[in-house]
């Protein structure tokens, strides 16, 4: 029992700490006021980077840092389009997402199905690993793990509600004209924020490819851009809750797999849609028990609305 | 002689210099956004838009070393090269014409039903569990079927629009995620209860019975049923009250409520018809093309009907021509393929046209205005 529990434990945190990275950045981007709905492609195009890096030769972490560059630079593509031209944001983001598990799907058909070639190595601490149960879930793990789940999320945290540069980053999302008033200027940090939160899918991707899966195949990101997205808006747009919210849908999907491991007398297509359906509840949920609509007010005021100086 | 024409050329320099230097200094000076772009630059920007997709996609085909032209003929000669050709067009368009209607209609309450492939795929378990278990004359069955179908895509949106109406839920997230389930759920019925046993290779449902009579010689009667849906739909949004209060719910919801609309009661009936579209568009399918149920059997319809309702931008008869567009993209990918390229690179091309339409429209919105400092 104890054996299942940790390694439901271990691909809770795999499986979470994609969703989370890549929440991590949707965050930035939305906090600044753009919906970016390309996450599911930006994740494509980074895992498949990260393959490709990976199979030339580059260790794990140069393949993440590929794949994190490759995002940035589709990330740049629909900034230009959202915050330079103000096209309809909703559209790009899906342009983005389709053009990108497309082209991801065609660049990477031959390293299809092969495993990866190197992958992040697990690292046992020593003394804390031969704890009875946290040390195989939580000390035995690759060192990106507490990258992901401690340090980025603080470091966001920090950065968001600590700093100027934050409290910039916030007005811009909150009310881009009272910021461009006070001397911020709206596009460039929309477009750096947008640049920052695809890098961060792109590592998400790289994650899901060299640390969990560790393979690539046509359509591996599976709806984990979408999820990403339902997660930052269930994370109430705090970094913080969103630790909490990655955890369960990591221990959801991680129910599936121990469901399937240990036949269950439930098809396994069922247990595959638990994330998908639970991602639904708790989208649901929230503002069915609230009886308010909270969530629409947590939300950045001026998210996905373009802002033109002229319109003031 | 010669000396003037120097010196017009001076001033034609110094136009341009002192052109091109309005449009860098005083940028928020030198255009206009318009309120709302006019018909005709929205039009010119579409196609423009489309085409600067299409011949950048050709550039990089040729950077990466294959002859883009012979390979604009070779979709040119499959797709209207002869009649069969033409016929196999047509059965890809007519789906396309169903799914990019059904998001058309939910953009015109200004909605996204991003949904539009689970709802194919939850219209087409309908309509062959129906065609598999009812015994009728082959009319009433076909009848029978595409109910089933649209009532059944209706189903698969029911919790998205019910949560949209009253709670204020994103529809794109929850519509999307609802795809995978649709997924999902016929790979269960194609391994599990709905297997043909008698069909040890591949995982599909037994051939359903019923078929829709031809048209032509492959192309059957449910492509003039889509076009038809289309008028009938571009009828009901132009020219009927309900079609009005639609827009202006979708325009300004405020607006709508204060005036006495049903603003919800709208929204609701707006995703079911849109919903029970794609799930006629499902049933088409397994009644028409496929005859059965089995895992591709959507194609990525319902994905690509949302860049037909984005090219139609939410217009019913602009469905058309938008949905044409597509098929022969679906076809530059069959052709692709047989080149040993992936099939999905022409869904990367497809995310390009959509994204440059994007960008488009939006241009359209700017206008030159050069008068404008003077003026003040």
């Amino acid at each position: 029992m104890i054996d299942v529990l940790t390694g439901m434990f271990v691909t809770a945190l795999l499986a979470g700490g994609v969703l989370l990275l890549g929440a991590l950045g949707e965050l930035i981007a939305e906090r600044a006021g753009v919906f970016n709905l390309g996450v599911e492609g930006l994740m494509a195009i980074g895992g498949v980077t990260g393959i490709i890096a990976v199979a030339n030769g580059a260790p794990a972490l140069l393949g993440m840092l590929c794949a994190m560059l490759a995002a940035a630079a589709f990330g740049c593509v629909f900034a230009a389009s959202i915050v330079l031209l103000r096209a309809n944001q909703t559209l790009c983001g899906l342009a983005l997402t389709v053009s990108g598990g497309g082209l991801a799907a065609a660049v990477g058909q031959s390293y299809s199905g092969h495993p990866a070639a190197a992958v992040f190595a697990s690292v046992h601490i020593p003394l804390l690993s031969a704890l009875p149960f946290l040390g195989r879930a939580v000390f035995s793990q690759n060192p990106i793990i507490y990258v992901i789940w401690i340090i980025l999320p603080l470091a966001l945290h920090a950065l968001l509600f600590r700093t100027r540069w934050g409290i910039s980053l916030r007005a811009v999302g909150e009310d881009p004209a009272a910021a461009d008033a006070s001397g911020v200027y709206v596009l460039r940090v929309q477009f750096a924020a947008v640049v920052a939160g695809a890098a961060l899918a792109g590592a998400a991707g790289a994650f899901l490819t060299l640390a969990y899966i560790t393979s690539w195949s046509d359509g591996i990101t599976g709806g984990r851009g979408w999820i990403v997205i339902a997660l930052v808006i269930f994370g109430g747009f705090k970094p913080l809750n969103m630790v909490l919210g990655a955890l369960l849908f990591g221990l959801i999907t991680a129910l599936g797999f121990v469901g399937q491991a240990r036949d269950w007398p439930v098809p396994p297509a069922f247990l595959s849609m638990m994330p998908y359906l639970a991602t639904i509840a708790c989208m649901i949920l929230p503002p069915l028990l609230a009886r308010q609509k909270r969530s629409r007010f947590l939300a950045p005021a001026a998210l996905g609305v373009p802002y033109f100086r002229e319109q003031r | 002689m010669a000396k003037s024409w120097a010196s017009s050329w001076a001033v034609n320099l110094r136009n341009i210099q002192k052109f091109f230097g309005s449009f860098f200094q005083k940028r928020t000076a030198s255009f206009l956004l318009l309120p709302a772009p006019g018909r005709w630059p929205l039009l010119i920007s579409r196609l423009l838009s489309i085409a600067t997709a299409l011949i950048f996609g050709g550039i990089v085909f040729t950077l990466c070393g294959y002859d883009t032209v012979r390979l604009a003929v070779d979709v040119a000669q499959a797709s209207f090269g002869d009649l069969f050709g033409l016929e196999d067009l047509g059965l890809i368009w007519s789906p396309l014409i169903l799914t990019g209607l059904a998001a058309a209609v939910a953009l015109r309450i200004g909605l996204w039903n991003i949904g539009g492939e689970g709802q194919f795929y939850a219209g087409a378990i309908a309509a062959t569990w129906v065609g598999l278990h009812v015994q009728a004359p082959a009319g009433i069955a076909l009848l029978l079927m595409a109910v089933a179908g649209f009532v059944a895509g209706a189903a698969w949106i029911l919790v998205p629009a019910l949560a949209r109406a009253w709670l204020a839920v994103d529809e794109i997230i929850t519509t999307l995620l609802l795809n995978f389930v649709a997924v999902l759920l016929v790979t269960y019925l194609c391994t599990g209860p709905m297997r043909d046993p008698a069909n040890a290779v591949t995982a599909a449902s037994a051939h359903v019975p019923y078929e829709i009579p031809p048209l032509l010689d492959d192309l059957h009667w449910g492509f003039a049923v889509s076009v038809v849906l289309v008028f009938a739909v571009a009828l009901l949004f132009g020219r009927s009250v309900w079609g009005y209060e639609v827009r202006v719910a979708g325009a300004n919801r405020h607006a709508a409520e204060y005036a006495g609309m049903r603003v919800r009661r709208r929204l609701m009936q707006v995703f079911l018809l849109s919903g029970g579209l794609a799930g006629l568009a499902g049933m088409l399918e397994v009644a028409g093309t496929v005859h059965r149920l089995e895992g591709g059997i959507s194609n990525n319809f319902g994905y690509l009907g949302i860049m037909v309702a984005a090219l139609a931008g939410a217009s019913p008869l602009a469905v058309l021509p938008a949905s044409f567009l597509l098929a022969l993209l679906l076809n530059a990918g069959i052709v692709l393929q047989s080149y040993g390229v992936s099939k999905y690179a022409v869904l990367a091309l497809t995310g390009l046209v959509l994204l440059s339409a994007a960008v488009g429209e939006r241009l359209a919105y700017y206008r030159l205005a050069p008068k404008l400092a003077s003026a003040r």
